[in-house]
């Protein structure tokens, strides 16, 4: 290369540099303007209605602070909250516990990648069906006459069919942990997939057994996997209505439940506000979930 | 000296693939012992069966005497240094040299002051001081190195496994952590097994060399003995020193594909199939009409290219039958000579200097 060609060469590339920021950001504009048209726009609406003035029928862009006031202090709307937060934990912590050891299997002990593969898939057939399909089909399973308490009371481990399998709270945990477990099983099984083996080789010639190893390094390490997963789980299940509708014959009602009920009596700005409450709620879950670890080291 | 590891007939095989065929070795206490082999050796399927990652086929291992085949791999007392150090990502330095003695099975420390202690012993024996509270994630590769190979001595192994221990590090940083690993031993007065590929490697630091050859020991014997008498043709190659000749012998002669090869007064070494070799430093170059003594042996050849590695200079000859023939003059002797490209010189050497093999 001539000398000339050198120093045109050290004179374009600051210039170049300079300009491609600015051109990247183009690539943001689709997905900006998008979201704020479909997604932040809402919910400035959302938050906006729930000010307004509802009338049985009506509803006024007048502002007020009733239908948050009625919010907090009616047991109704006070009681979906809480049910809301304690099928929550219930569900995450079932996921965990069903989802984890499964993951543990398919990314740690499973060595052959096509098999994983494979094994992940069929955690995922559920979702070939469609989710009213899925959500009813619990209740052939679990109701009075169903298959449980038939093959119970056929084997005589009960004498009258167990009630409370469907049509209550348990029911709809069952569901949503089935639904849901997938979600938890897929990060826990990449980020145990990605630790390298010969770590825990180094860790079991150092003297340590299996659960030592499992619990100060496959667990930490698998960490990121588990927060992915319960952020998932959790925006799913605190924004659920269809499971709970389906499975609890109505007696189960969680926030989304109520949204459904006020957005059907066009009760908008009770829906604005139960909405507002979820939201904040599912920002406050998942902002916990990302202290637990620094999802960014990770990436 | 007394035998701390004891291999008798060990196999392992994978498929139709035999990684070890049959190893018998008895490796003494505190000394530095290289394993040489090519790639596909056998010798990580080695480090692994001793250290008990891999099941052996058939064998068995004595460590202090005692079998420790259906030993858990946690409950054998031996170091393993990993080729990619395989240090714990999410601890810091000093919590992965504490892994071990807060975390085995056999006697863990519970004392925080005895672990920090000894931690802080071991830190500074191998020269970490200063980056007890740093991530593994942000210090160099030779500390790294330090840090793999202090998390497995501060458990006082009665003998430590190195897999390519230097592989991962530049060249520069090679050869100075060749003479420290050399004296962290001596300190420690422990046995290493380092398994390298670089035969450079394997003489400069072992007190014995292995050298493992598909999956079985070819030679056992201190670095001097491997590099001027290897036991086998297979051994000479892997040397990357010897240009070797296929052939066989014929009425006091070597019989090859560019000539006879008078043989000098040593008997052949014993071996599956007969060669000759000629170490690259013991052939001169001369021009064709040179007359040549009684002692040499005389082939000619093209020359090629040559490589200047500043000590030495390497220079790449044709011979008639296609095959490449090396010389190594060492620039401590004579200034280098240049050589006309394709021009045909005659490559001279002294019968005895010829490794003969039958």
């Amino acid at each position: 290369m001539s000398m000339m060609a050198v120093a045109e060469q050290t004179e374009t590339e600051p210039v170049v540099e300079k300009k491609s920021p600015g051109k990247a950001l183009w690539l943001l504009a689709p997905g900006v303007i998008w979201m704020s048209l479909f997604l932040v726009l809402p919910m400035l609406m959302m938050v906006y209605v729930s000010f307004w003035t509802q009338t049985t029928f009506t509803i006024e862009p007048t502002l007020t602070l009733k239908s948050w006031v009625t919010f907090f202090t009616s047991d109704t709307y006070l009681g979906a909250l809480w049910t809301t937060v304690r099928i929550w934990l219930i569900v995450l912590v079932a996921t965990v516990v069903v989802g984890y050891p499964a993951a543990l299997f398919v990314g740690l002990f499973v060595k052959n990648k096509a098999l994983q593969t494979v094994l992940l898939v069929l955690c995922v057939i559920p979702f070939w069906t469609s989710f009213l399909i899925r959500v009813l089909a619990w209740r052939p399973m679990l109701g009075k006459e169903g298959a449980i308490n038939m093959i119970l009371m056929n084997l005589g481990i009960t004498d009258a069919p167990i009630e409370v399998l469907l049509f209550s709270e348990l029911s709809v945990i069952i569901g949503m942990t089935q639904i849901y477990c997938v979600f938890m099983v897929g990060p826990i099984a990449f980020m145990l997939g990605r630790i390298d083996t010969s770590i825990i080789e180094a860790a079991q010639d150092l003297g340590a057994g299996f659960w030592r190893i499992f619990r100060t390094i496959i667990l930490p390490l698998s960490m990121p996997g588990v927060v992915v997963g319960a952020i998932f789980v959790s925006v799913m299940v605190l924004g659920e209505f269809a499971t709970s509708a389906a499975l609890s014959g109505r007696k189960v009602n969680l926030l989304g439940n109520i949204i459904v009920t006020q957005v059907g009596s066009l009760k908008w700005a009770f829906a604005a506000v139960a909405g507002v409450v979820l939201t904040i709620l599912m920002g406050a879950v998942v902002a916990a979930l990302l202290r637990i670890v620094d999802l960014r080291k990770e990436l | 000296m007394s035998t701390v590891l004891q291999l008798k007939s060990i196999t392992k095989a994978y498929g139709d693939m035999r990684a070890l065929n049959g190893i018998d070795l008895a490796l003494p206490g505190d000394a530095y012992i290289s394993l040489l082999g090519p790639s596909g050796s056998g010798k990580t399927t080695l480090l692994r069966v001793i250290a008990g990652f891999e099941h052996p086929d058939a064998g068995a291992i004595l460590f202090d005497g005692k079998r420790i085949d259906t030993v858990a791999p946690h409950q054998r007392g031996i170091g393993f240094v990993f080729q990619n150090f395989a240090l714990f990502p999410h601890l810091s330095v000093a919590q992965n040299i504490a892994f071990g003695l807060e975390n085995r099975d056999v006697d863990p420390v519970t004392d925080r002051r005895i672990v920090d202690a000894r931690v802080r012993d071991i830190i500074s024996l191998v020269g970490l001081s200063g980056l007890e509270g740093r991530a593994v994630t942000q210090i160099s590769g030779g500390q790294r190195q330090r840090v793999a190979l202090a998390r497995t001595l501060v458990t006082e192994p009665r003998m430590v496994l190195l897999d390519e221990p230097l592989g991962a590090l530049d060249a520069n940083l090679r050869a100075r952590m060749r003479a420290e690993l050399r004296a962290i031993r001596e300190r420690c007065g422990v046995t290493f097994l380092h398994v390298t590929g670089s035969e450079a490697e394997a003489l400069g630091m072992g007190d014995t060399v292995l050298v493992l050859e598909s999956g079985r020991i070819a030679q056992s014997a201190d670095s001097d003995t491997v590099y001027n008498r290897p036991a086998s043709p297979a051994v000479a190659r892997f040397l990357n020193c010897y240009n070797l000749f296929a052939g066989r012998i014929e009425g006091g002669a070597f019989v090859g594909g560019v000539g006879r090869f008078a043989l000098g007064a040593s008997a052949p070494t014993r071996a599956a199939s007969p060669a000759y070799a000629i170490r690259y430093d013991r052939v001169s170059v001369r021009p064709r009409d040179t007359a040549i003594a009684e002692d040499e042996i005389r082939i000619e050849a093209n020359f090629v290219a040559s490589e200047y590695s500043g000590a030495a200079v390497n220079s790449f000859f044709a011979l008639d039958d296609g095959k490449v023939f090396e010389v190594e003059s060492h620039l401590s002797h004579a200034a280098p000579e240049t050589y006309a490209e394709q021009g045909r010189y005659a490559l001279v050497w002294k019968r005895e200097d010829a490794l003969v093999y039958a």
